[in-house]
């Protein structure tokens, strides 16, 4: 049991059924506290049953969840999650959504939305503090949803696919803020996605998941990018270009499984 | 612009020119002895009799009666619409428990229940807010409920991560979502909630609008049966399109 004290999430031979359908199979993982890690797998693999599984919104069939060393029963209250869907509040202002979670913690009503005013600033939304969701586009709703989670400053942070429904230019400026975001105040990342070159350019490891059902962990690769990260320019580098091909190499296996096991 | 208002304004020239029409061929058939006045009236009458009733201020107090049954049936079958709906979804096992009896209630016609409610509330106003809530209940208790079971559970999901305590998910997430169901059907209950205590009136009353035209009824006074139904007609369109006002306000979050 080395590192469990720096560990900010472990799973511990984690297994999840859904009726008699088995998600993923004795995972286990480790992701170091302030560390990024980027999860990636072939589509039906399991990324969100694994998140979920994180977020304490399901319990394991079998093993054990730890966050920062102590077992999780219940809701994970050290982390946020930002989904893949739509999941912000439609009767609400951009405002109200991202104080939010500031008055479920019972912070007055004043200083909450002193607080969202900021976030709504730091993702460039001013102007729209008044607007609802249904009046934003894809690229706003994700900013209102990245101020949601983050201005309860939760410890970590579980991201599932949050940018995929984004069209690439976009998603890149999003990839960049988030990096900007988290270099600003350094938190424990848990980010899915199915997108090896997101994960690559963003994260400090990367996971690869084999192919559902009952997904495992096939192989953690450390991702030694400098940083700051220029995403920009980021897919362009040597470097990058030489982890890609060696991940892709073992991902390609995986993705190939899972159209077999799909026809 | 220029091209919808231009698209526009004939078809309200047309709407207009088929309520003439139709008004006028029912005119000019009476006048022609095609029909039978006592039967049909005239259209020049019942207006003379809407005049008249406005200028000598006699239907002013039917309608006030009328109004304010519609008004209590609606607050009180809402209110406990909504109260039972939520409940109800929140409480899967008394929801099914109780089932199978909300469908039955709801599949009686409530004019049957009319000459009950008269024996038990009486003449005056609250046999017909009684009819009036057992039509406005099951709406706002039907729509309620499927609100509240209809909610996305991702919704849900993140507030809980956002810290929500039970309370503040029924507070923030689950009311709003079931009112947005309540809300659209706002319409339709407030309508309902006016037949409803109309009829009650037509059965057995002494004021209201429905005691009017049963009464012309009685002594074969069609003008009056009919100045009655136009009177009826306009105050429900008037309602519906302050209700529809009232519920573009409250749903203007959705796109």
């Amino acid at each position: 049991m080395h590192g469990t004290e720096s560990a900010a999430i472990r799973l511990d031979n984690v297994t999840k059924r859904f009726a008699a359908y088995t998600a993923i199979q004795g995972i286990d993982l480790e992701v170091r506290a302030g560390a990024f890690v980027s999860v990636v797998g072939p589509s039906g693999c399991g990324k969100s049953t694994l998140l979920n599984l994180a977020a304490g919104l399901i319990a394991p069939s079998e093993g054990a969840v730890f966050v920062f060393g102590q077992s999780l029963y219940g809701l994970n209250r050290r982390a946020g999650y930002m989904f893949q869907q739509d999941a912000l509040l439609a009767w609400k202002t951009v405002l109200g959504n991202i104080a939010a979670g500031l008055r479920f913690r019972g912070v007055h009503a004043r200083e909450a939305e002193a607080r969202a005013r900021e976030w709504i600033a730091r993702v460039g939304l001013r102007g729209f503090s008044d607007a609802f969701p249904s009046q934003l586009s894809g690229g706003m709703r994700k900013r209102v949803a990245m101020a949601q989670s983050w201005i309860v400053d939760p410890d970590i942070l579980l991201m599932d696919e949050p940018f995929s429904a984004l069209d690439v230019h976009t998603r890149l400026r999003m990839e960049s803020e988030l990096l900007e975001l988290w270099t600003a105040s350094p938190k424990t990342v848990l980010f899915v996605t199915h997108d090896l070159e997101e994960a690559l350019a963003l994260a400090d490891e990367v996971v690869v998941l084999s192919a559902g059902p009952a997904s495992r962990v096939v192989n953690r690769y450390g991702i030694d990018l400098p940083r700051p990260r220029h995403l920009i320019d980021i897919r362009t580098e040597p470097r990058f270009a030489d982890l890609y091909r060696h991940i892709w190499a073992q991902l390609k296996e995986e993705v190939l499984r899972s159209y077999e096991r799909a026809s | 612009m220029n091209e919808r208002a231009s698209r526009r304004l004939p078809i309200a020239v047309w709407q207009a020119l088929l309520g003439a029409a139709l008004l006028g061929s029912w005119q000019a058939l009476v006048n022609a002895g095609k029909l039978d006045k006592f039967f049909f009236s005239r259209p020049s009458d019942v207006a003379a009799r809407i005049v008249e009733w406005l200028k000598t201020g006699f239907i002013w107090p039917h309608l006030a009666v009328t109004l304010e049954e519609a008004a209590l049936a609606f607050t009180i079958g809402a209110a406990s619409g909504v109260v039972c709906g939520f409940g109800l979804a929140r409480a899967p096992r008394l929801g099914a428990l109780v089932d199978p009896y909300i469908r039955l209630l709801n599949a009686l016609p409530r004019v049957v229940l009319a000459p009950i409610f008269l024996l038990w509330f009486g003449l005056g106003i609250w046999s017909k807010i009684a009819l009036g809530v057992t039509v406005v209940f099951f709406i706002v208790f039907f729509n309620t409920h499927q609100g509240v079971r209809d909610v996305d559970p991702v919704v849900v999901n993140n507030a809980r991560m956002l810290g929500a305590s039970e309370w503040q998910l029924v507070r923030h997430v689950l009311i709003p979502s079931a009112l947005t169901w309540v809300f659209s059907s706002l319409h339709i209950s407030i309508g309902f909630a006016m037949i409803a205590v109309v009829v009650g009136e037509y059965l057995g009353s002494a004021r209201g609008v429905g005691y009017l035209i049963s009464q012309a009824e009685g002594v074969f006074d069609t003008t009056g049966v009919f100045a009655g139904m136009a009177v009826l007609s306009a105050v429900v369109l008037l309602v519906g399109w302050g209700v529809n006002r009232l519920e573009r306000w409250l749903l203007r979050w959705k796109a």
